[in-house]
């Protein structure tokens, strides 16, 4: 990828016959359009952004549904030297609200040239586009046909200039947009291929990802089109209501590669009817890689289980530590044995932040799973909260340092400055390094700290959840100041299966408390039992800490009267 | 109503979790919040088990899954006969 000078280049050089796309919608109807065809259509769509006065270094703002017509957009606009961005389509399962001011935000910050809507974009959400006087909102019509031979200037700008902006976060709401220009990219894509040993002849990606995220963009787009890899992709919600269709289309087409967070190795497994699974075959399977949430062994395990008798090899299951800030992967578990796993003990991990082996199976254990090893040219340092580097085996802050790490935040100076500091990224995440792989826990601002002890929100909502009155994944446990102990304390939020079983609350409490101290050997002090749909939930439809948080601090005025004396303080 | 729509009905009141909630054929699930998008997918093979169909994906969006009616409406339409 070092001879290509950007990623356009990249695109250029790919066998004009050899399939890129596939937009699969059902087993009867998909779309394929070859390399050739997609430079065509990328073409004719620069000629579109070019008409409405976009040149070199503007910011072309793409909002569509996921598809040919989104990317070729997108690839149209980086055929000027503009710099595009893909932001989330509004759905369902975005609140409103949220969206809306999400969307005025991240429009406002890009102050982009042309924002790209498609037909079905809803007109209630235009006023919160933000255009200025010299921008301009554009309708991609369906049906166009796309003219032969649009002349497009010759690119010859240096690989440093900006490619594309993605955001840190699938929502709109956060206004990080990412900066990444045309060398870093196809580093990292060069990286990732080393890592992955992709094969050009065999290798296919499956994509259910939404493109605005950096597993979407990176792994399932930029890299088959600087590769020229095929990639067959649905969209996210036809995936989310039909997740058996992974299998199918795998099956389908042979895909090898395909990226997926945490939850998705459980989701899956669960909602495929075991009468069905049988029909399909992941033998074709080489790497399926457990990316941007942390790695849970027991999450690939389900998953394994349930595919084995289906070809799915134990190896194929890999795992990769990811942001958009690196593009993408700053780890890749090994290709022929996946991640390490470690058993460690719980009192050392929690009161002296220390990583030490135990038998797996021992009492009081907590287990991690490895996101793999560094990529070539990517710098590890984990640090403790005053910003002293930590020897291997010890869990503190991750900072990462590359070659394709990103330059800063659009428009964001501020952000930048406290993110990047001497070349080394502060990414927010805890975990550890051991024997060459890197560990992730959790986030540093999910962490609680209780008498000294860290403590990961997701260990004690994994042991409240697995109890029968309460609802799977609507579980939050959070710290919450106590001024007269100087230190947080444990407080649960959970909402129950059925209302009915709120007249039973002090019993359910009562277990609660007992597998919690079993579990992890902690208290929680309060456990507050909710009915359904009590807690907030994020735009992935997973229970959102933040906002629950928030939600019971005004509802109980007895924490808001703690956390009011610690600011006080 | 159909012996299916008052199934699918039962099945929802199980799914909502909130039994004080009165679900009829034209009360809003997927709009109003009732119904989150994990669970959309055990609303489709409920409705496929019901109809006795394969609703291809691709061919369905939420807002064809708001109601009762409108589930089984759009299985009528989309829902192709099972093999």
């Amino acid at each position: 990828m070092n001879r290509f000078r950007n990623l356009i280049e990249a695109l250029d050089a790919a066998p004009a016959d050899r399939p890129f796309v596939t937009a699969w919608i059902d087993e009867d109807e998909s779309e394929t359009v070859t390399f050739g065809e997609f430079r065509k259509r990328a073409r004719f769509q620069a000629g579109i952004l070019r008409d409405h006065g976009v040149t070199c270094g503007n910011r072309v703002i793409v909002i569509m549904p996921q598809g040919i017509p989104a990317m070729t957009a997108f690839v149209g606009a980086m055929m000027l030297g503009a710099v595009p961005a893909f932001l989330a389509y509004p759905n369902f399962k975005v609140e409103p609200s949220k969206y809306r001011s999400g969307l005025a935000g991240v429009t406002a910050n890009l102050s982009a040239k042309v924002v790209v809507i498609d037909e079905g974009f809803p007109d209630e959400m235009l006023s919160y586009v933000s255009l200025n006087d010299r921008s301009k909102l554009l309708r991609a019509r369906g049906g166009q046909t796309p003219r032969t031979g649009v002349e497009l200037p010759q690119l010859d700008y240096p690989s440093e200039t900006l490619a594309f902006i993605q955001h840190s976060a699938g929502t709109t709401g956060l206004q990080k947009g990412v900066a990444l220009n045309h060398a870093a990219v196809l580093r990292q894509l060069e990286h990732l291929a080393q890592a992955l040993k992709i094969d050009t002849a065999i290798d296919r990606v499956y994509n259910w990802l939404p493109l605005y995220h950096d597993m979407g963009l990176i792994a399932c787009f930029m890299l088959p089109m600087v590769c020229h890899l095929p990639v067959v992709m649905q969209s996210p919600l036809d995936w989310v209501m039909h997740p058996e269709t992974m299998l199918q289309i795998i099956t389908e087409h042979k895909c090898t590669l395909a990226w997926m967070p945490n939850f998705a190795f459980q989701f899956v497994p669960r909602r495929t009817p075991p009468s069905r699974s049988g029909q399909y075959d992941l033998s074709s399977v080489r790497a399926l890689i457990n990316c941007s949430e942390p790695v849970r062994a027991s999450s690939m395990h389900e998953f394994q289980i349930a595919f084995a008798s289906i070809g799915l090899r134990s190896t194929a299951l890999q795992s990769s530590y990811a942001m958009a800030e690196n593009v993408f992967a700053v780890t890749q578990s090994d290709r022929q044995f996946g991640p390490a796993g470690i058993c460690a003990d719980g009192a050392e991990f929690r009161t002296k932040h220390l990583i030490v082996p135990v038998a797996d199976g021992t009492a009081g254990s907590v287990s991690f799973q490895s996101s793999g090893r560094l990529l070539p040219n990517h710098e590890v340092r984990i640090a403790s909260g005053s910003g002293e580097l930590l020897a291997n085996g010890h869990v503190g802050e991750i900072l990462i340092r590359s070659d394709n790490l990103f330059a800063g935040y659009y428009n964001r100076p501020d952000l930048t400055a406290k993110a990047i500091i001497d070349g080394w990224y502060h990414t927010g995440d805890l975990g550890f390094y051991l024997d060459g792989e890197l560990f992730v826990a959790g986030r540093k601002k999910d962490l609680l700290i209780v008498g000294g002890e860290n403590l990961y929100p997701q260990d004690i909502e994994e042991i409240v959840a697995s109890h029968p009155a309460i609802h799977d994944g609507r579980v939050v446990a959070m710290g919450v100041y106590n001024p007269d102990l100087g230190t947080d304390d444990i407080v649960v939020v959970a909402e129950v299966e059925r209302d009915a079983l709120l007249t039973n609350s002090v019993e359910i409490e009562r277990e609660l408390r007992n597998l919690v101290v079993a579990g992890i050997g902690v208290a929680v002090r309060t456990i507050f039992l909710k009915p359904p749909k009590w807690i907030v939930k994020s735009t992935a439809g997973k229970a959102s800490r933040s906002s629950t948080r928030e939600k019971l601090l005004r509802e109980h005025r007895e924490l808001n009267t703690e956390i009011e004396d610690r600011q006080s303080t | 109503m159909t012996p299916e729509a008052q199934q699918m009905i039962e099945h929802l009141v199980l799914l909502i979790r909130k039994p004080n909630v009165k679900v009829e054929e034209n009360t809003p699930l997927v709009s109003s919040g009732l119904i989150d998008s994990m669970a959309l997918v055990d609303l489709l093979q409920k409705l496929e088990d019901l109809t006795h169909t394969r609703i291809p994906p691709g061919k369905v969006q939420p807002k064809d899954l708001d109601t009762v009616a409108l589930m089984f409406a759009t299985a009528q339409r989309v829902g192709k006969a099972r093999k």
